[in-house]
């Protein structure tokens, strides 16, 4: 499957991607000059508040924006060595489901509320090999059982209504992963379901992980869910990164104002407090956008003059570590330089 | 699992068989006395309709001096119309040739309305655009000068009926276009039409499977409905004499003979029977509406 790989080469590179997209008339970038990249079996958590452009980022990478509104404006976007951000509509679809797939945040609407449970998984298998009906059949069994679902032979014959929440995103977890995809995103996959569900779901996800040799793009904003799947973590604030490294190192050494800020609003259960700690103010909508200066200027406890005038550059910190924020020497490199 | 229902109580409770939503749908339309009663009803009248050859054996083209305007006997269990023809056996064959003229305009205004509305529903913006704009200019125009002129044109060049059911569609499926693009802009907002499209469906997979079957209960209501309002049109228009040509018998056909005050006033068999089979037609047709409506409706609880 990924023989053409070399060990390290990086699945995918996203390289200063911008995505905007058409607000009366006007363009907006939701996604501004993202790079980052992804490498075989890893997963990689993309974490910020709403509004920061994770959820635009991950559609931008399966060509999902919506038609005439959203757009890739500039950028790469290389995925084992092919161009996403090149391929017409028909060629996308040969990927969308087989090499990359995607779970959504709400499984609840994320079925057909018209067909079976298996008439959907068999229709990927269907979009993407040349399998017989008896064969889907047994490999969509397969995969119900593989994502934990007891009883598979009845749950095929089921609709969407009769399963809960947590079935639920199983069942799309299994049609995800039923064409062995190289890559998974899974945008918020536990957000709209129930805490014990959430721990079975994420548990199942990193199993899933190991056995079929993929990446996952782990988009949350749960802190927690981060520090218990990803290798690598991306903090986003309005369609620029923040802060870029692996999971160990953000815990222990935050290094951007805002990230510092979200560990600080995680609630601990040791300490006795009041009120629980939040950031002031909300992310800028898209048409408010401060048009020069780092985008958290105006949330940032530690604000300086210069961050309301030029950009912050993300730049290499420490070994692994990057971080875009005028407090760090490095990020002032190039400084003007977008 | 999660799932720990068990076995036993469910299977005292209800078959442990999953319904589709077609199959709810299905057991509260059954359930539904007026609208079953209705169906019924329209059942039988399109079965004796179509089997009328083999139910009276009369010919209905064969003009009858000697029986003229007969008042209804055991022998013509209707009476005859002024040219002495059987209005029973005219009845039958009418209602031949009005449902045929409903269902066929029917059918194709819903084929026809479907496909612009679910593609400019599913693609939006100038697509969108173009399709929806050349939908009101159909719509604009006026009806039954159209039907009448189309009619002359064609008039002679094709069967008369034929004629009918594809003027009358051709001017019709504006109303269905606007429906079904108003659901589907709805409908493909879900996630799981997203969902479909990230497993690689192709846009005409994702509007004919996961679409139109989402809407498919609106457009079954809608056809319903269309299918009165065609009977009605096919009615109207050949009581003038622009629908069918008079030498077919039609429900519209026959209720023309009202136009002559005599027969208005005096011989009320000739035109009283297809003016009641076609308002009860229209009844039944919009019960069963309503009940397939209810029937869609998961709120509704007949």
């Amino acid at each position: 499957m990924s023989g053409k790989l070399h060990k390290d080469a990086p699945l995918l590179e996203v390289k200063n991607l911008e995505t905007a997209f058409d607000i009366d008339g006007t363009y907006y970038n939701a996604v501004d000059n993202v790079s980052f990249t992804v490498k075989p079996r890893q997963i990689v958590g993309i974490v910020g508040e709403s509004g920061c452009g994770k959820s635009v980022m991950s559609l931008s990478i399966m060509k999902l924006l919506p038609k005439g509104i959203g757009e890739i404006r500039s950028g790469e976007i290389l995925f084992d060595g092919i161009h996403l951000e090149k391929l017409s509509d028909k060629e996308i679809n040969r990927v969308r489901g087989k090499d990359i797939s995607m779970i959504f945040q709400e499984p609840m609407t994320s079925l057909n509320p018209l067909f079976t449970i298996g008439f959907q998984l068999q229709e990927v298998l269907f979009n993407h090999q040349k399998i017989s009906k008896q064969d889907a059949k047994l490999k969509s069994i397969a995969l119900l059982k593989s994502v934990g679902i007891s009883r598979p032979e009845k749950i095929i014959d089921e609709y969407p209504h009769q399963l809960s929440g947590g079935m639920r995103q199983r069942v799309m977890i299994a049609i995800a992963i039923a064409c062995q995809p190289k890559l998974l995103i899974a945008d918020e996959p536990t957000t709209a379901l129930d805490v014990t569900v959430q721990a079975q779901i994420l548990e199942l996800l990193k199993e899933i992980q190991q056995v079929n040799d993929m990446s996952i793009i782990l988009i949350t904003h749960d802190l927690g869910v981060v520090a218990e799947m990803c290798d690598e973590v991306i903090v986003m604030y309005a369609g620029r990164i923040a802060e870029k490294t692996d999971v160990d190192t953000l815990f222990h050494n935050p290094k951007h104002p805002y990230t510092k800020l979200l560990m600080g609003a995680i609630p601990k259960m040791d300490e006795d407090v009041e009120e629980l700690s939040s950031i002031k103010g909300i992310v800028p909508s898209l048409k408010n956008m401060p048009t020069a200066g780092c985008r958290f200027a105006e949330r940032c406890p530690s604000v300086m003059p210069e961050c309301m005038v030029s950009t912050p550059k993300l730049a290499e910190n420490e070994q692994g570590h990057e971080v875009a924020c005028f407090l760090y020497e490095t990020s002032r490199a190039l400084e003007g330089v977008k | 699992m999660q799932i720990s229902t068990s076995p036993q109580t469910s299977v005292q409770v209800k078959p442990m068989k999953s319904m589709s939503p077609w199959a709810i749908a299905r057991r509260k339309f059954v359930k539904n006395k007026l609208a079953m009663i209705s169906l019924f009803y329209l059942i039988i009248v399109a079965v004796v309709s179509f089997l009328a050859p083999y139910v009276t054996t009369i010919d209905i083209t064969r003009i009858n001096i000697g029986e003229m305007s007969l008042k209804p006997s055991s022998e013509h269990w209707l009476g005859t119309d002024k040219s002495g023809r059987d209005v029973f056996t005219r009845l039958l064959y009418g209602g031949r040739v009005s449902l045929l003229v409903g269902i066929s305009c029917t059918f194709f205004v819903v084929v026809l309305g479907t496909i612009v509305g679910s593609i400019a529903g599913y693609f939006g913006g100038k697509i969108d655009n173009m399709m929806m704009r050349f939908t009101d200019f159909i719509l604009n125009f006026p009806f039954l000068v159209f039907v009448i002129v189309l009619g002359t044109i064609f008039f002679g060049k094709l069967n008369g009926l034929a004629v009918l059911i594809i003027v009358i569609s051709a001017l019709s499926w504006g109303g269905v276009a606007r429906i079904v693009r108003s659901k589907i802009l709805a409908e493909k907002e879900n996630e799981y039409i997203l969902a479909a499209v990230s497993i690689g469906c192709s846009p005409i997979k994702v509007i004919g499977k996961h679409l139109i079957p989402n809407v498919l209960s609106t457009i079954i209501v809608q056809s319903t409905l269309l299918f009165a309002s065609m009977i009605v049109a096919e009615s109207g228009l050949s009581y003038l004499g622009f629908g069918v040509p008079s030498e077919i018998p039609s429900w519209g056909n026959m209720l023309s003979f009202a136009r002559e005050p005599d027969v208005l006033q005096g011989k009320p068999w000739i035109w009283v029977p297809p003016a009641l089979i076609i308002t009860l037609t229209i009844l039944s047709i919009n019960f069963v509406g309503e009940g397939l409506k209810d029937a869609f409706n998961p709120r509704s609880r007949r």
